[in-house]
């Protein structure tokens, strides 16, 4: 479970990044948080991430009290979430296997665990016939879904993905939101910062928007009703289920 | 740490070490440098040291006992100056000894006439000493003898070399403390070049909850393993260096130069220890810095 109360951060420079932000996301739910940028959407993610300190207020991550955490113990609670970046971040000099792997190894995982379990988790998001390709080799889809394996190879329980559909086309975006979506579904809690509406639009979660350091609204997710074309999305977003104006943009 | 573990970050800081060769073959090279000076201070110091110890056999102080002494006094005197901390060897000659000695020296024609009770000779005590650099003060004390009538002796050779020890002895110092900093300073910057290259790695071990200590390794892996290098090599030199100065002065020049045999282990575990030490707090300084201040999670790419 993640919850922040009342969380301001001000940086060093002055520049004041969240103001009196309280959130509840219980385990096992998909958010997605959107906002223009600057609207201090990546503040939120250090905040989990313990990169950063709230100025005033308190985060709990996963029984973690994140002010008063000693860095000795940050680690640990890093052990509890898995991050997939908008850049991919896969190390080109690493095959596919590898890449994966890293994530095990660098908390101390055995060979035999790695065997085990890596290409369990290549299957899972499609990707056991690429286990020895180089990045490079790759499509964006596919390299992003190697972040995705490894944000998963060490079953976090929070997936904290910043943006992972910024990098690759939109058919490959629906593909990973419905990996992500079918992660969710078997338990796992997903946090999925986009710009991308026409995403946030097609794949019914709770939605939280960030303006100017402030959360403005939260809808809560509906229930998942079939959407079988564009025609169908556009009706849906008509009928005011999501939290955005008209015109409303985003950068991409 | 599992042995996985162990051997994943040992073949990590050995990949470091040839991904980033330039920089590794210029540490390696500035650390050989350091430790050769390092070693042949060293090396100058012990020679010294032997000289030292040579001209400590050769310099001798020679004391006459008052005319008047007794046998039993002679045997106090003899046992008083062999009290002295200082003094190693006493050798006692007495009037009649040196009469029979010298008398080779003496005109046939008075030879005769200083016989006996005559003799011109003193009782004498031919004195080494220990340290050079309390040769003054054993001199003095052996002078506050009363059964002592002179002393003959030659405080220069003593004196001038327990300056010029005391000289290379500061000096070396310094130049092995300025040297060792100079290495620090590379191996910290050759490390620092290797965290930024796995800039992308280390953001990738922070994310998914590795500790810093565990980052650490193969960076300090890497710089203890330049340091070994350093010190074998540095080894291999100045054990061919000083066999070559060996085989050329090696005999004959004031007691000649010290052999190797009696120093190659101070040498050797000398270098491998500054080097590793060296190569170990290079790395801890620039990955510890990158840790505390620069890296993070997002946005370091």
């Amino acid at each position: 479970m993640i919850e922040f109360k009342g969380v301001h951060k001000t940086y060093d420079n002055g520049n004041i990044a969240l103001k009196d932000v309280s959130i509840v996301i219980n385990k096992g739910e998909f958010v997605f948080i959107v906002g223009a940028s600057g609207a201090g959407k990546s503040t939120l993610l250090k905040l989990l991430m313990r990169e950063e300190v709230p100025t005033a207020g308190e985060i709990i991550v996963n029984g973690f009290k994140l002010s008063k955490l000693k860095k000795r113990e940050i680690p640990y609670l890093r052990r509890t979430m898995g991050v997939v970046f908008q850049d991919f971040r896969l190390i080109n000099s690493m095959t596919v296997f590898d890449n994966v792997a890293f994530a095990m190894r660098v908390i101390g995982a055995s060979n035999v665990e790695i065997r085990k379990r890596v290409p369990y988790i290549l299957g899972l998001v499609g990707l056991h016939h690429k286990a020895r390709s180089y990045p490079k080799e790759l499509s964006g889809g596919e390299q992003q879904r190697v972040g995705l394996a490894r944000a998963l190879v060490n079953n976090p329980s929070i997936i904290i993905a910043d943006e992972p559909t910024g990098n690759i086309d939109p058919e490959l975006s629906h593909e990973i939101l419905e990996l992500l979506t079918e992660i969710n579904r078997r338990g796992t809690t997903v946090l999925m910062v986009t710009h991308q509406i026409d995403l946030v639009r097609r794949f019914h979660h709770r939605v939280i928007k960030i303006e100017e350091g402030c959360v403005v609204s939260d809808q809560k997710a509906v229930p998942a009703c079939p959407v079988k074309s564009n025609i169908e999305a556009a009706a849906v977003d008509i009928a005011g289920i999501f939290p955005f104006e008209e015109g409303e943009h985003y950068e991409f | 740490m599992s042995f996985s573990s162990f051997r994943y970050l040992l073949r990590e800081g050995l990949r470091n070490i040839w991904q980033n060769r330039f920089m590794s073959v210029a540490s390696i090279g500035v650390l050989v440098s350091c430790l050769l000076l390092t070693g042949g201070s060293y090396l100058i110091f012990e020679n010294i040291n032997h000289i030292f110890s040579w001209v400590n056999r050769q310099n001798i102080a020679v004391a006459f006992a008052r005319e008047d002494c007794t046998d039993e006094q002679l045997q106090v005197l003899t046992d008083k100056i062999k009290g002295i901390t200082n003094v190693c060897g006493v050798e006692f000659i007495s009037r009649e000894q040196a009469f029979e000695k010298y008398k080779d020296a003496i005109p046939e024609a008075l030879r005769e006439e200083l016989e006996g009770e005559n003799n011109p000779y003193l009782d004498t005590f031919i004195i080494e000493f220990s340290d050079l650099s309390k040769f003054e003060d054993s001199i003095y004390q052996i002078k506050q003898i009363p059964e002592i009538e002179s002393m003959v002796y030659d405080a220069n050779i003593a004196k001038s070399l327990a300056k010029v020890r005391s000289i290379v002895l500061i000096a070396s110092g310094w130049v092995i403390a300025l040297l060792l900093f100079v290495s620090l300073f590379i191996i910290a910057n050759t490390i620092k070049l290797t965290v930024y290259n796995r800039r992308l790695e280390i953001s990738i071990m922070k994310s998914v909850g590795a500790t810093d200590a565990f980052i650490r390794v193969p960076f300090i892996i890497e710089g203890m393993v330049l340091g070994i290098i350093s010190g074998l090599l540095s080894y291999g030199l100045v054990y061919l260096l000083y066999s070559r100065l060996y085989g050329m002065f090696g005999i004959g020049f004031m007691g000649g130069l010290l052999d190797f045999s009696s120093v190659w282990h101070v040498i050797l575990s000398g270098f491998l220890g500054i080097g590793m030490l060296t190569g170990i707090a290079g790395s801890a300084i620039s990955v510890g810095r990158y840790l505390n201040v620069e890296g993070g999670i997002s946005g370091v790419i």
